[in-house]
């Protein structure tokens, strides 16, 4: 197992308001690492600065053995990162089909396998159960299936690592059921995923070790076990109950 | 961070080179040590920048806090400076009265009104709407300005005490007009910020930015927040259009382009810092009163002078910090389309031409002039004048419909496209001109839009209508471009594929034909390159711009290939143009005439290629209605408040008519049973709603205060969001 992205001691300071603190965080291939915290930890702001949508203060995010603290957004993700987003960023008045294809698409800008963009969009629809929804506007679509649209335009450009953010918020147990052996296959072929969620038998459920976050520095790491025990966490944010139930 | 710095850098040396080379190219026999020049460019400038500052302090204040870019400030101005004249000068009332009935009554209410019948509901409207709602409302003022007072009057404006001497400053005399306006500017200044930041309205006005839902906790009602807001602008921009009409002339186009002076001094102020709004006013009427005291323009430039606020948006553009990606404004759709399949586009494009063909030849009954079987002449130069309106249309639907960058520059550049076709095959008849016309617009269109790239939409839009501007006052008005003094034929009439284009009245009815079928061509290639991936990038990062990034979309490089695409089709139209006008001079591009192209486009639904051929059927019908009517003078302005009110109508349906239409008409085609499904499920859907709304009435609340009836109330509007957190509570106790 090799760590495949590292942000080293980020920090992002939005005037005097210090949104995250020198985090530290490390995702590694082939499992998926959880980052938790209570709302407004700066989760979301670590999503932003690993993949270039936010500046980071100072520190260095690291990707695949290289810094990439200073590179655009769109060469990061033709590096191999990719994500969802916590409030839906979809291509609304692009169908589902659409929105998976423009990511396949672009992928052959980096990726000269010779591979044909429309059939790995059927296959990645296939295999998120999209199929039947393929034509219709996003926009028209519940906000469940959207986010399935979302993770699956993420899969078309074949990234290295998913950074997904709340993927189980808008989802029914069901859903979530499904997001969570979506998860596990993703992984066990060789992905590392970035998890943020609120969802806490769902975080404990896939995640393999887990990184907490409050008022933006890093409380507590380690595997869902020890997360659980470990009384930082307890008092900043779970509440012994919680735990005693997603155990 | 070191490379920005580098390229700012770089950019500050190379404005500043330019701006050197044009000052001593055009110094002008004044000195610049004379103190009796020296004061009389302060005095000047620092009078004509105190009322920029205060127009541009109230543009800003009303972004500020309200978020929407108001292009009907200047308007607003000018149409409260003609009451301002009515009242003092045709009804004789003081001139202290008449100012506080201008100011305190008239230009509050207006706000007022603005806000509830208008802004209000742009507030969320996405930034295309924002943008066509106020440049309609802009159009709509200056419209009514000019059908109340027509321009054939001329009216002048005194200044303050016209008839006293002033006071002797150094070698100069500064008017009392000039000092009175000083001292308001500074008092504007003073209140503003006294009321912002010390009154309790002006807090809540502030704190709405941040946010609105907390901003209602403060107490104040948010219809008086946002009310006052707008009452603030109008008042602002009264007062402006008072102060300057006695400068400029009351002359509705003049007051209404006060507009561009004031985007640029907002730029200047990162269109929230309202000190540096002032700032921004008096640098920029320093410059131009440092440019009239002097610099001599030559002939060939003599109009360089009143470009300068467009100079100075640009500049102002290349300093300003790049804009992040925004998320969480994704907007959803609320009808199920489809796209258009290639036969369906090919049978569309076919029934243009034939609507056309039978048109031309008299088979549609239309209202006036020519029996059965015939059109007239006039008209049938008019039908080609509206087609070529049309492809200018049609070059806007990539840019602003899929990719999302509203640009008002494309008239401009047809209208660049126009005088070099003169020059480059009009003049010998020579179709190969038109290549050579479209190759040039094409990064024509790049390079307008090339500062503006990196910055938020709003900014590209300020960008393009400033270019506009310029073209009009600069590029065109350069005699290698347009000679003033040649009044002979520019083009020649163009031979293709055996047909004779060109405006005489014998060739009128082929050159609408060609017209028509381009078009459809056009068309055509539009909605096969909406099913092509570059439609899909474009729709893509206007969607969404974070998410488009994040799946390795290179925006800039998308927009630019865009732009370009639009320039080329802006291009072949202007070719188009001028032909069709056979002549053109030097005024024949206002900026303000471009714009109802773009606002009638966007009414009728700017995603969708047809709806330039819509638009075009738009432009026809307003000399159609005029002369229905007799032609009145009542209606002479009718093609400027036409498209104006029809675009501020667009806040109450976003998506243009072609959108809903679409949802009734497309049912009717024999193979779309998908749309007749659609519809019917709609229909169902909104009897369901009302049935729900009457349930709710029935349960006999206005507001849901106990559990048990919020529990009743998602039962019956079927809510399951709000369940996961109450949930994870619960079943956290229970363990």
């Amino acid at each position: 197992m090799t760590t495949i992205l590292e942000t080293q001691e980020v920090v992002v300071r939005f005037g005097v308001l210090q949104a995250v603190s020198k985090a530290s965080i490390k995702v590694e291939t082939g499992q998926v690492t959880g980052l938790i915290g209570p709302n407004g930890a700066g989760k979301t702001t670590c999503f932003n600065v690993i993949t270039g949508l936010q500046e980071a203060t100072s520190g260095k995010v690291m990707f695949d053995g290289k810094d990439i603290t200073n590179k655009s957004p769109f060469k990061r993700a033709r590096m191999g990162i990719s994500r969802t987003f916590q409030k839906l960023e979809v291509f609304g008045s692009l169908s589902a089909r659409e929105n998976i294809l423009v990511a396949a698409e672009q992928r052959r800008a980096w990726d000269k396998s010779g591979f044909d963009p429309k059939t790995v969009c059927d296959e990645i629809l296939e295999s998120t159960g999209l199929t039947d929804v393929s034509e219709f506007m996003v926009g028209t679509l519940p906000t469940g299936t959207a986010r399935l649209v979302e993770l699956a335009r993420a899969l078309a450009s074949d990234p290295k690592v998913l950074l997904l953010d709340e993927p189980s918020s808008g989802l029914n147990e069901e859903e979530t059921e499904g997001m969570a052996s979506l998860l596990r296959r993703l992984v066990a072929k060789g992905l590392a995923v970035l998890l943020v969620e609120h969802d806490m038998s769902f975080v404990m459920g896939t995640c393999e070790y887990i990184h907490v976050l409050d008022f933006g520095s890093i409380i507590a790491t380690g595997t869902p076990l020890e997360i659980q025990a470990n009384p930082h966490v307890q008092a900043a944010y779970l509440g012994a109950e919680t735990v005693e139930e997603a155990s | 961070m070191r490379i920005k710095f580098n390229a700012k850098f770089i950019s500050a040396i190379v404005v500043g080179v330019i701006l050197a080379f044009v000052i001593n190219k055009n110094w002008g026999a004044a000195s610049f040590l004379s103190t009796k020049n020296l004061s009389t460019f302060l005095v000047v400038g620092v009078a004509l920048g105190g009322i920029y500052a205060i127009t541009a302090g109230g543009l800003v204040v009303t972004y500020a806090t309200t978020g929407i870019f108001n292009f009907a400030h200047a308007a607003i101005g000018c149409f409260l400076a003609f009451v301002y004249w009515q009242l003092s000068v045709q009804f004789h009332i003081p001139t202290l009265l008449a100012m506080a009935i201008t100011l305190l009554v008239i230009a509050p209410a207006i706000g007022f009104l603005l806000d509830k019948v208008l802004m209000r509901r742009l507030r969320d409207a996405s930034l295309v709407v924002q943008l066509m709602a106020t440049v309609g409302l802009m159009l709509t003022f200056m419209g009514i300005t000019l059908t109340v007072w027509t321009p054939k009057k001329a009216r002048t404006l005194d200044h303050f005490f016209e008839h006293t001497k002033g006071v002797q400053l150094g070698s100069v005399i500064a008017t009392w007009h000039r000092i009175i306006t000083v001292v308001i500017a500074l008092l504007v200044a003073v209140a503003l910020r006294w009321l912002l930041y010390r009154t309790r309205l002006g807090i809540s006005m502030r704190a709405v930015v941040d946010s609105r839902s907390l901003a209602g906790l403060t107490g104040a009602k948010p219809s008086i927040i946002s009310g006052s807001s707008w009452a603030l602008g109008c008042m602002t921009a009264g007062l402006a259009g008072i102060l300057i009409a006695p400068e400029t002339g009351l002359v509705v186009e003049n007051l209404a382009l006060i507009i561009i002076v004031a985007a640029a001094a907002a730029a200047i102020a990162q269109l929230k810092s309202i000190p540096m709004a002032f700032v921004g006013g008096l640098i920029i009427g320093l410059a131009t009163s440092f440019s009239s005291t002097f610099l001599q323009f030559g002939t060939d430039w003599s109009y360089a002078g009143e470009a300068i606020p467009c100079v100075i948006l640009f500049i102002a553009l290349l300093f300003l910090p790049q804009a992040r990606l925004e998320t969480g404004k994704v907007r959803l759709t609320k009808r199920t389309e489809r796209l258009t399949k290639p036969w369906e586009a090919g049978l569309g494009g076919l029934s243009m031409v034939l609507i056309v063909g039978l048109w031309a030849n008299g088979w549609i009954p239309w209202f006036s002039g020519t029996n059965w079987g015939e059109r007239s002449t006039v008209w049938l130069g008019r039908g080609a004048g509206f087609l070529v309106f049309g492809l200018i249309m049609l070059s806007l639907i990539p840019l602003i419909g899929w990719a999302g960058q509203v640009s008002f520059a494309n008239y401009a550049i047809a209208g660049i496209g126009a005088v070099l076709f003169s020059h480059f095959g009009g003049q010998n008849g020579n179709p190969i001109g038109i290549v050579f016309v479209v190759l040039v617009c094409a990064p024509l269109g790049l390079a307008i839009a090339l500062p503006a790239l990196r910055l938020k939409g709003l900014y590209l839009a300020l960008a393009t209508m400033a270019f506009a501007e310029f073209t009009d006052k600069v590029l065109i008005r350069h005699p290698s471009m347009l000679d003033p003094s040649n009044s002979g034929v520019l083009y020649k009439p163009l031979r293709i594929l055996g047909i004779t284009i060109s405006t005489d009245a014998a060739d009128r009815k082929a050159f609408l034909m060609f017209l028509v079928v381009m078009f459809a061509l056009l068309f055509f290639m539009l909605e096969l390159l909406r099913r092509s991936r570059w439609a899909r990038r474009w729709i893509a990062i206007s969607d969404s711009p974070a998410a488009a990034a994040t799946i390795g979309i290179n925006l800039t490089t998308s927009k630019m290939a865009v732009f370009m695409l639009s320039g080329a089709m802006a291009g072949f139209a202007g070719c188009m143009l001028g032909l069709q006008t056979g002549a053109l001079r030097v005024d024949s591009f206002p900026m303000f005439a471009g714009l109802p192209i773009v606002l009638l486009l966007a009414v009728q639904g700017v995603r969708y290629p047809v709806a330039a051929f819509m638009g075009a059927l738009g432009l026809a019908s307003f000399p159609a209605i005029s002369e229905v009517f007799g032609n009145p003078s009542w209606l002479t302005q009718l093609a400027l408040i036409g498209p104006g009110i029809a675009a501020i109508a667009m806040a109450y349906r976003p998506e243009g008519a072609v959108f809903y239409s679409g949802r009734d008409l497309a049912g009717l085609l024999p193979w779309r049973n998908d749309a007749r499904e659609e519809k019917a499920l709609f229909t169902a859907k909104e009897r369901s709603e009302n049935i729900q709304k009457d349930e709710i009435n029935d349960m006999g609340l206005s507001r849901p205060f106990s559990e048990d009836k919020v529990a009743q109330l998602d039962r019956v509007l079927s809510i399951t969001d709000a369940v996961d957190e109450t949930k994870m509570v619960n079943t956290g106790g229970q363990s």
